[in-house]
């Protein structure tokens, strides 16, 4: 199965030159590294991939050994929290992708940390270089609210959670700072942004399965999706998506959702997971009884002063579990995307990397 | 109404914040870190009434009464010396110093301004602590204890901050004398200087890098260790600390002359063990059944704590809050012996002193498992 890239560059009016400096921070991440070589096959030659770990950044090189020829590929050891390393980061790029952020993080402070002062930090060093064309602000679907009308349709135009503190989720929390940060500093210093939300990036690398089709905290799987819409999208889909979005003239200050066509329901991805990668038993839970149950366990937790954490409440339910329809249809109009792997092949894909783990695991 | 400051908003002062929010009679007028953005982000969270970055400044607007300082271990000791000299009682997470020596100028300091402090050992007052202490007091074991066993495991895989750590080279804990150790194991050992009788035990330890942590290339974090602690002729006690073994076990077993105790922290249960036998073959009947026997009522007691709503993951910190409110309020006996807090900072430095001089053995030698087989390693540091 062919994965070439639907990105042509050479045709393109793009804001950068193919060697112009572009930094990618994160990029020994999932995403990251994907985004990294979209831009390589796109044929940007100057990139420097800023990264964490040093497991990371010999990941990366080997990962990138085959693009090595005629391409100036600097991978820079650093953490974000300190302003010194995002000075050198920063030093001569045209074009940011931000990618790095405090995934996984399940304490508040530590995930703020990651996300919104290492975003801070970035953006005060790079407001000082002067050569900054567009800072690309990898966000994600966490950041909606979507408690508005019953039958919703997500897409840009939707709010930001208005107390991302309350949904009992760190990430959110940390995501939805992270995106006003940015505004804060386009409005003060005139930062070029654009703001990119994927949905649930699934492939090879990022195998747990979405919360959103259900849990498993409770020894048995409870199937929370049912009929709605799982948000997916595919790697290497979403990485071209966050590549065009650093590189063409209309993306300017905008928001752009990213999700694939065709996404299957929870029920379908479920029975699928199931046939291809192993047999489990799981629950089906309503939509109308998630909800009380969500609404039960916040109640619970505030009457019992936090004896459980409120990590099930309605925000969630509503950003998670509530029937949405998703659209891509401004990642497409405005910025000409097309989805490079099928949703068939990338869950093909999918499955088989999960499979091979459950084999090894 | 007690005045409340937080120095430090990183992880553990979400908890701090959280368990102060739950007692009467008390008020956060400020929070305060290096980075405003920190700050900002605990006082948005919080019923917090202002935040800070500079911490003259938190002292000086919020007039605190108390200072809870949860800023990372370095600082403890600086930030500590400047709110006492402002007038404010303190309590310092774990460790409470880096070293013995300033563990004491501390209370020293704090004593001379008529001031009390406290070191965060707050799992040293959860239920089952509280549970198994009130037993030791009436004297359940018979006597001094004899021997204990004190296990404090670490699974580094569940661990977001262990991942930061072992991908950061340059993480603040790699500059620590006991790197990951000394931000760990206070809660361990704390346990074990409770029930020490004398203030000089000595300390023989054995520490490695575990093989897994050696195949993703760490070179500097011990994450194995084991100590054999002993007053002359006395009690004596053992400590394990692993990233490997499973379960990891956060475990406290205290044997005294008639009975012993067994507390498990995760499991909140406390097992009395005693020592008095069963007749011949009834031992493998009686026994048991009395241990499930006592495993049920301790999931009775847990659900009765549950439901009066005092079963808080950090329900131990809230004791240890109020206990120490109230010594300043009555001017009493801190929570925590200060006599307990110098004599776990002292094992401390003698832990890390000695794994210091194993590092420089294997460096000198050249073989990265010299281990105390070796006669220099095996050296018994007395604690003074
Ligand atoms: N995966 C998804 O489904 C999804 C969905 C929507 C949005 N997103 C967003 O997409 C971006 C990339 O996500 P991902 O899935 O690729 O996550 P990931 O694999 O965890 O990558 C994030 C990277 O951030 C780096 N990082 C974290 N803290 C840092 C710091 N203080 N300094 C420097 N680097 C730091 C980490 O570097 P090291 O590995 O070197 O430590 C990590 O590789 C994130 O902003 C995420 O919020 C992801």
């Amino acid at each position: 199965m062919t994965t070439a890239s639907t990105l042509t560059p050479i045709s393109k009016p793009f804001i950068a030159e193919p060697s112009d400096l572009i930094l990618v921070t994160g990029a020994g991440g999932f995403i990251g590294a994907a985004v990294v070589e979209a831009l390589l096959d796109l044929g940007f030659t100057n990139l420097r991939c800023f990264v964490r770990a040093t497991a990371s950044a010999s990941k990366l090189r080997r990962r990138l050994s085959q693009h090595s020829r005629g391409v100036n590929v600097e991978i820079m050891q650093g953490n974000l929290l300190s302003p010194a390393d995002c000075a050198r980061a920063s030093a001569g790029v045209s074009v940011v992708y931000h990618l790095a952020a405090g995934r996984g993080e399940k304490s508040y402070p530590d995930a703020f940390l990651n996300s919104v002062v290492t975003t801070r930090n970035l953006l005060e060093a790079l407001v000082s270089t002067g050569f900054l064309r567009r800072f690309v602000n990898v966000s994600s679907f966490s950041v909606y609210s979507n408690r508005g009308s019953r039958d919703t349709t997500l897409d840009e135009s939707c709010p930001m959670e208005s107390h991302p503190e309350l949904r009992g989720e760190a990430y959110t929390f940390a995501k939805v700072n992270q995106d006003k940060l940015v505004l804060e500093y386009a409005n003060t210093y005139g930062v070029p942004y654009v703001l990119v939300r994927p949905g649930h990036v699934y492939g090879p690398g990022n195998l747990p399965m979405s919360g959103r089709v259900g849990i498993d905290t409770f020894g048995r799987f409870l199937h929370f999706g049912g009929p709605n819409p799982i948000p997916l999208t595919y790697l290497n889909n979403c990485a071209d998506a966050i590549v065009l979005a650093g590189l063409h003239p209309l993306a300017d200050n905008e928001v752009f959702n990213v999700v694939d066509d065709d996404i299957p329901t929870s029920r379908q991805f479920l029975r699928q997971y199931k046939h291809s990668v192993r047999p489990f038993k799981s629950i089906y839970v309503p939509h109308a009884i998630a909800y009380l149950f969500c609404w039960c366990w916040e109640l619970f937790s505030d009457w019992s002063d936090r004896e459980l954490p409120p990590v099930f409440n309605r925000r969630r339910w509503h950003a998670f579990w509530k029937k949405t329809r998703y659209s891509n249809l401004r990642l497409k109009t405005r910025l000409g995307w097309t989805q490079r792997v099928s949703t068939a092949e990338g869950l093909r894909r999918y499955f088989d990397a999960c499979r091979a783990e459950n084999l090894n695991a | 109404m007690l005045k409340v400051a937080i120095i430090g908003c990183g992880k553990i002062a979400d908890a701090h914040a959280e368990q102060i929010g739950r007692l009467p009679g008390c008020r956060i007028v400020g929070v305060c870190d290096r980075e405003p953005l920190m700050a900002r982000q605990l006082y948005e969270r919080f019923p917090v009434e202002a935040c800070f970055s500079d911490v003259r400044e938190l002292l000086e607007n919020g007039r605190p009464d108390v200072v809870h300082i949860t800023s990372s271990p370095e600082s403890h000791y600086g930030l500590a010396v400047i709110c006492l000299e402002a007038g404010c009682h303190v309590y310092i997470e774990k460790p409470f110093t880096l070293c013995e020596l300033d563990a004491r100028r501390l209370i020293e300091l704090a004593a001379s301004r008529g001031l009390q402090l406290t070191a965060g050992h707050d799992d040293q007052f959860s239920h089952v602590a509280r549970r198994m202490r009130h037993l030791v007091q009436q004297g359940y074991l018979g006597g001094t204890p004899v021997h204990m066993e004190s296990f404090y495991c670490y699974e580094m895989s569940q661990s977001t901050y262990a991942t930061a750590l072992l991908s950061d080279p340059s993480h603040w804990v790699r500059s620590l004398p006991g790197k990951l150790l000394h931000n760990i194991i206070s809660h361990g050992i704390a346990r074990i200087a409770e029930f020490l009788t004398t203030d000089n035990p000595s300390v023989i330890v054995h520490g490695h890098i575990s093989p897994r942590l050696r195949s993703i290339g760490e070179e500097d974090i011990i994450d194995e260790l084991r100590v054999i602690i002993s007053e002359c002729d006395q009690t004596t006690a053992y400590f394990t600390f692993s990233s490997q073994m499973r379960p990891a076990l956060h475990q406290f077993r205290i044997y005294g002359p008639s009975n012993g105790l067994i507390l498990d922290q995760d499991q909140e249960t406390l097992i009395r063990l005693p020592g008095k036998k069963a007749k011949s073959y009834l031992e493998t009947f009686v026994t048991p059944l009395s241990l499930a026997k006592q495993y049920s009522a301790n999931v009775a007691t847990n659900v009765r704590t549950f439901l009066k709503r005092d079963f808080q993951m950090k329900s131990g910190m809230k004791c240890l809050i109020e206990r120490f409110y109230a010594s300043i309020a009555e001017n009493g006996d801190p929570p925590i012996s200060y006599r307990e807090i110098v004599l776990t900072a002292r094992i401390m430095d003698a832990i890390f002193a000695q794994l210091t001089a194993l590092k420089v053995d294997s460096v000198k030698t050249g073989d990265p498992d010299a281990s105390p087989e070796s006669p220099r390693a095996n050296l018994c540091i007395a604690g003074d």
